[in-house]
């Protein structure tokens, strides 16, 4: 055979092949802008209607008012619109959640990756995960009914739906989010510098403290930035547990005042509030400020990111001589640096002092002064007590500790999940599964809504999917780092830190308003796929980076064109990331209430809807309104809230079952 | 060339669950000298020398029977502490693997952990070792700046000059050069070299001109044996075992 | 590559689900059915689902799909012909009327609203005064009031609501509520809330009254009114206020046959069995 007779293996004629090449890349980008067309959108939509509440109250005023109350219920009847106790509310409940979730949530992380053995380690991965498959209208019951009434009883308060209990609970919702980001992280850094670390006679937990962490920070602190835009989007289980009070905390520090949050404020009072009154408009406008809380938690942990990787892999050009400064600048920046020397030196004291401060301020205005500084000395004892412990028996104090938060956290699961099965087990019949509800849903089944939510996950999965998987390829395999890719990236970040709340305010004022779609299954389909999008996008894009760069050279060198190689060689052993992915959001489509409640869902219809411009029944709204406004509904609801969890813990059991049989099949591969 | 024998193993057996990976091992380590673990991959050379440190307890079903003597203690005794066995054994791996930190907190890492918090303490073990690592002169500039940017040779003197701030009496040395061009391998050699003068070197390599060049016992491995062990010069000249002669003249491996 | 071959049968898999919800779908799929949208306040639900079941049984060839979402989702629905009839808690408000002159409201039931305390408090009867004090903060003990030394935790309905609006009008005279009320999202959260809230007193409607909680008596003109369904008939009960159903026009078609359906005494009696007063 000769090598230069024309090859046989080339099938197609070179122009058709770069043409399909050229429209696959043009497709693959065009799903990739997607998201910041959708961020746009929602922006203009909501500000759009927003706005309007400035012909009645200036900016500042909305801003910095201290009283809400929309429908102007006092003397004068004069409406006021202050969002600052509602800002407040959210912040504060945040940031509480976060105190909680973080050291939580790290600390499980840590576990999971660094000392639990490989065998527990699947089931603790898939543990934690199943909190993230909790609905949470089951989290807000679970809130309402167990959690308000054992702080009440417990610290002795008049009531327990209060800030703490919000923070509490969106801790524990934030959690699997922070574990499993954190988790991925750490089990990321090298097993080289584990090594390393151990065979200078290193302790497990020095390794762990002084090279793992900070050789993982950036993604532990995408992991609670995450897990914070979770907690500041979250409406269903807040609103039903933090008393809704709209007044700011007297003191700040008081974590028994019940307070409003944004969220709440829109899940509450959109419904009622007459479509262009003043009063949606206001509403309208505090998503448009929750929409910003997001973005700015968003750009600030980027911005948090980029400074912690440049620090740890400096920039190589940074090297001998390369930024050469005029003369008087460089004394100048000497001089800078002279006099913040000292201060940086210090950093570690300074930061001490004011963390000490802080911390005797919180304490004594919880415990009262006398009190509160015996905590603060015995926290303070603590401390110099474990600095002076060898390294190895600190090092079983800690990994006592990081025990300590998993067992927690289990004990957390273990409750939910006891709770709603006691609750809900009463209710289950086959009956219950296959019949229409009867007399107002106290008797008779769930059947419709069962498939409702099927048919709205599912629509909402078939819509996402290609948008996703296309723009997550885009960006790995073809994106270059361009600032194009950089506004793709924020878009998408800004996306997925969207609250599901919002997307449901931009669902009924685009689709269902603006398009004309009406309450219908497709409105709720496509809010839906909007926002389970970022999550296809970034486990496609995760998983296809995990592909080693050397089998694409080698499928390209062979011959192959790009979206060939992409085809052929990338996307099969990245597909368990892809459908893990598909399957995670699957079960966040079916759970969530907010997006479906203004633009899909009725409480009851005859049968089945016949096509896409029906509404739908689903199982979460159902779940809402059979609690909450059904007299004897209670029974049901909590019936159908076991469905639901089982319908998507199925789901998450079959993304695990995927996951270990691809990451067998693939086992020799990687 | 005879002086104390530093670290032994006696009938040293060891598996990675089922499989067996290190088949009756006995050998003697001489002090200040350079040991050289030759044979083809997988032959078990570089699971032998993680024995020496105990980096084999952090692999899952990893099981050992047998003994190893280190300054006559048995190091897998359950009294031993691994940490204080590891800080008198230092360790270089295949491939360089500084922590993403700057070069100065990559060496003082090691002082740290130990308890030495003292800055001008740190400033002068960082300095000496640099210096010994042949590196002072390249990054004395630097030593702030991260250790990521610096080239693979670079990086892998940094990592010498960082198992040496803790003072170790054994180096084990993991193919060290395995990753890196002649030029940088020439100098990690030359270092060799001189590292002998303080301290025990092992040194895993798959490059049989380097174990003839910078060793001075070598121990030929393969499937899990050790078939020869002897003085570099009688192993490349008058090998007694057949398979080693196979193995030097290239015929395998 | 072999791993995506394993997982061909997802595809299938899938394709079953949805086949499988079809054929159950295909039941009752039926093109010639005439439908009707109700939509609006939640409090209305019951009332017009169970009317809907009922009419639904009694009439082969109909359609009636009933929603939530407030009493302003439902007039504003009704107003753009998204929904044949709306549910309202509350009368058309003064702006509702202005943009939208047709649309016509019907009271189809009374709902009185019942106030509740958790059942270790021994409080038995308030008067409206009373119970304004505690709703604007002039009381903030029930020993105040003659009950044991708890701090009264004052709950109350979200801004919005119909129920919440009615009670300040008529209960509240338009004085401002307590700054520190709690505000619940609907009657089964007030419920809830009281039920395990030792000092807690709360506003709903009288479906909720059960023996979970304890309603209280209004003091009214020297006597002791309890919160019954009857009382509210007679008159005698003062805290009631009218429900509505909202249409565009006047009704027609299916629309006026169930809103007929609603106000015979058939429908009548559904609007009692949920606790509700009849006409």
């Amino acid at each position: 055979m000769s090598f230069l007779a024309p090859s046989k293996l080339s099938r197609k004629k070179r122009g058709e092949g770069t043409l399909t090449e050229w429209v696959i890349e043009k497709l693959l980008f065009i799903s990739a802008i997607f998201s910041v067309l959708v961020v746009f959108f929602i922006l203009v939509f909501l500000f759009g209607k927003g706005y309007q509440i400035f012909e009645e109250v200036t900016l500042w005023e909305f801003l910095t008012g201290d009283k809400w109350d929309p429908v102007g219920q006092n003397i004068e009847e004069k409406p006021y619109y202050g969002a600052h106790p509602l800002i407040m509310g959210t912040l504060l409940v945040t940031l509480g959640a976060m105190a909680f979730a973080i050291p939580l949530g790290i600390g499980s992380a840590i576990f999971i990756s660094e000392i639990a053995p490989p065998r527990i380690r699947d089931f603790l991965k898939t543990g934690t995960e199943l909190l993230a498959g909790i609905p949470s209208v089951v989290y807000g019951l679970f809130g309402l009914i167990i959690l308000t009434r054992w702080l009440q009883i417990n610290f002795d308060k008049p009531t327990g739906e209060t800030w703490l209990a919000g923070s509490i609970l969106l801790g524990i919702m934030a959690l699997p989010t922070i574990i499993s980001v954190a988790e991925d992280a750490i089990s990321s850094v090298g097993k080289e510098l584990k090594e390393g670390s151990l065979a200078l006679g290193a302790t497990k937990w020095q390794t762990i403290t002084k090279v793992i962490i900070p050789s993982s920070i950036s993604g532990i602190t995408a992991a609670v930035i995450l897990g914070m835009g979770r907690a500041v989007g979250e409406t269903m289980a807040v609103m039903m547990v933090t008393g809704n009070t709209p007044i700011v905390p007297e003191p700040i520090t008081n974590v028994f005042a019940s307070v409003k949050t944004l969220t709440g404020a829109l899940g509450i009072e959109m419904g009622e509030a007459p479509v262009n009154s003043p009063h949606q408009h206001a509403l309208f406008a505090l998503a448009v400020v929750l929409f910003v809380i997001v973005l700015s938690i968003n750009a600030g942990a980027m911005i948090i990111m980029k400074r912690i990787k440049e620090r740890h892999y400096g920039i190589a050009g940074k090297k001998k001589g390369s930024r050469v400064l005029p003369e008087p600048i460089k004394n100048f920046t000497d001089s800078i640096k002279n006099f913040t020397g000292p201060i940086k030196r210090h950093m570690d004291t300074i930061l001490g002092i004011f963390a000490g401060i802080i911390l005797i301020w919180l304490l004594t205005s919880w415990f009262g002064i006398p009190m509160g500084l015996v905590i603060f000395f015995m926290v303070i004892g603590i401390h110099f007590f474990s600095q002076s412990l060898s390294p190895k028996n600190y090092q079983t104090m800690a990994l006592g500790m990081v025990t300590l938060s998993i067992i927690i956290v289990l004990f957390l699961l273990g409750a939910l999940l006891y709770y709603i099965t006691a609750e809900g087990i009463h209710a289950l019949s086959w009956e219950f599964l296959t019949e229409s509800p009867r007399n107002c849903g106290r008797e008779g089944g769930i059947y419709p809504a069962i498939i409702g939510t099927l048919y709205l996950t599912l629509g909402a999965i078939i819509l996402a999917v290609p948008l996703g998987v296309g723009a997550g390829i885009y960006i790995s395999e073809y994106a270059k780092e361009t600032r194009v890719l950089k506004i793709i990236r924020a878009g998408i970040d800004n996306l997925n830190g969207t609250p599901s709340i919002v997307f449901g305010l931009f669902g009924y004022a685009f689709l269902v308003l603006y398009l004309g779609l009406g309450v219908s299954m497709i409105a709720g389909q496509i809010t839906l796929a909007l926002m389970v999008l970022p999550t296809i996008i970034r486990t496609t894009e995760e998983a296809l980076k995990a592909v080693p760069h050397t089998l694409r050279e080698g499928s390209l060198a062979l011959g192959a064109t790009k979206w060939e190689t992409t085809r052929r060689v990338v996307l099969p052993p990245s597909m368990p990331g892809i459908i893990t992915g598909i399957i995670l959001s699957i079960g966040r489509a079916a759970g969530e209430t907010a997006p479906i409640m203004f633009t899909a869902v009725v409480f009851s219809q005859p049968g089945l809807p016949n096509d896409p411009s029906d509404p739908v029944m689903a199982l979460p709204y159902y779940i809402l309104e059979m609690s909450m406004n059904i007299p004897g509904g209670q029974g049901n609801a909590a019936g159908a809230a076991l469905v639901l969890l089982l319908l998507v813990l199925s789901f998450y059991l079959l993304a695990a079952l995927i996951r270990k049989r691809f990451e067998k099949a693939l086992k020799g591969f990687r | 060339m005879k002086s104390n024998i530093v670290i032994a193993t006696k009938d040293l057996n060891l598996w990675y669950g089922d499989k067996q990976a290190l088949e009756n091992i006995d050998m003697s380590v001489r002090e200040k000298s350079v040991t050289a673990l030759i044979g083809p991959s997988g032959c078990g050379k570089s699971t032998l020398i993680r024995v020496f440190n105990r980096m084999n307890d952090i692999i899952d079903g990893c099981r050992i029977e047998g003994k190893v003597f280190f300054r006559g203690n048995d190091i897998y005794d359950p009294s031993e502490d691994v940490m204080e066995l590891r800080s008198a054994i230092g360790m270089i791996f295949q491939k360089p693997n500084p922590f993403p930190k700057p070069i100065f907190e990559n060496i003082a890492y090691g002082p740290r952990v130990h308890g030495i918090n003292s800055k001008k303490k740190l400033e002068k073990i960082v300095e000496k070792c640099l210096k010994q690592a042949a590196l002072w002169d390249e990054v004395n500039d630097w030593l702030g700046d991260t250790a990521m940017g610096l080239s693979g040779g670079q990086q892998q003197r940094l990592c010498i000059a960082r198992a040496l701030a803790i003072e170790p009496e054994i180096i084990l040395m993991d193919e060290p050069t395995s990753s890196l061009d002649p030029l940088a391998t020439s100098k990690i050699e030359d270092l060799i070299y001189e590292l002998k003068e303080k301290y025990t070197v092992i040194i895993v390599t798959h490059n049989m001109q380097q174990a003839a060049r910078v060793s001075d016992y070598t121990g030929f491995m393969y499937l899990g044996e050790l078939i020869e062990f002897g003085e570099t010069k009688q192993i490349f000249e008058n090998p007694k075992e057949e398979l080693t002669e196979r193995y030097i003249t290239g015929r395998f491996g | 590559m072999k791993p995506i071959e394993n997982f061909k049968w997802i595809v299938p898999v899938f394709f079953a689900i949805i086949l499988a919800a079809s054929v159950f779908a295909g039941c009752t799929d039926d093109d010639d059915e005439e439908t009707i949208d109700i939509k609006g306040s939640t409090t209305v639900l019951p009332i017009a689902d169970l009317a809907a079941e009922k009419y639904m049984d009694e009439h082969d060839d109909v359609a009636i799909t009933v929603s939530g979402g407030g009493s302003s989702v439902g007039v504003t629905a009704v107003a753009d012909g998204t929904a044949d009839i709306g549910m309202a808690s509350r009368g058309l408000k003064d702006s509702e009327k202005e943009k939208y002159p047709d649309l016509k409201e019907i009271v189809i039931a009374r709902d009185g609203i019942a106030l509740i305390i958790h059942k270790s408090n021994n409080i038995t009867a308030l008067s409206q005064e009373e119970i304004r004090g505690i709703y604007n903060g002039t009381y903030t003990n029930w020993k105040e009031l003659g009950g044991p030394d708890k701090d009264i935790v004052v709950v109350g309905r979200d801004s919005a609501s119909g129920t919440r609006e009615f009670f300040w009008k008529h209960v509240m005279k338009k004085e401002e509520f307590v700054e520190g009320m709690l505000e619940k999202n609907s009657n089964g959260a007030v419920h809830e809330t009281v039920k395990g809230t030792e000092g807690a007193i709360g506003y709903v409607g009288l479906g909720y009254v059960d023996d979970q909680v304890k309603a209280v008596k209004i003091k009214n003109e020297g006597e002791e009114v309890e919160p019954t369904v009857q009382n509210v008939k007679d008159g005698k009960y003062p805290i009631s206020r009218n429900l509505h159903f909202v249409t565009n026009g006047d009704a027609t078609g299916l629309a006026k046959k169930f809103i007929d359906f609603v106000l015979s005494p058939e429908g009548q009696k559904i609007v009692e069995d949920e606790g509700f007063v009849p006409l």
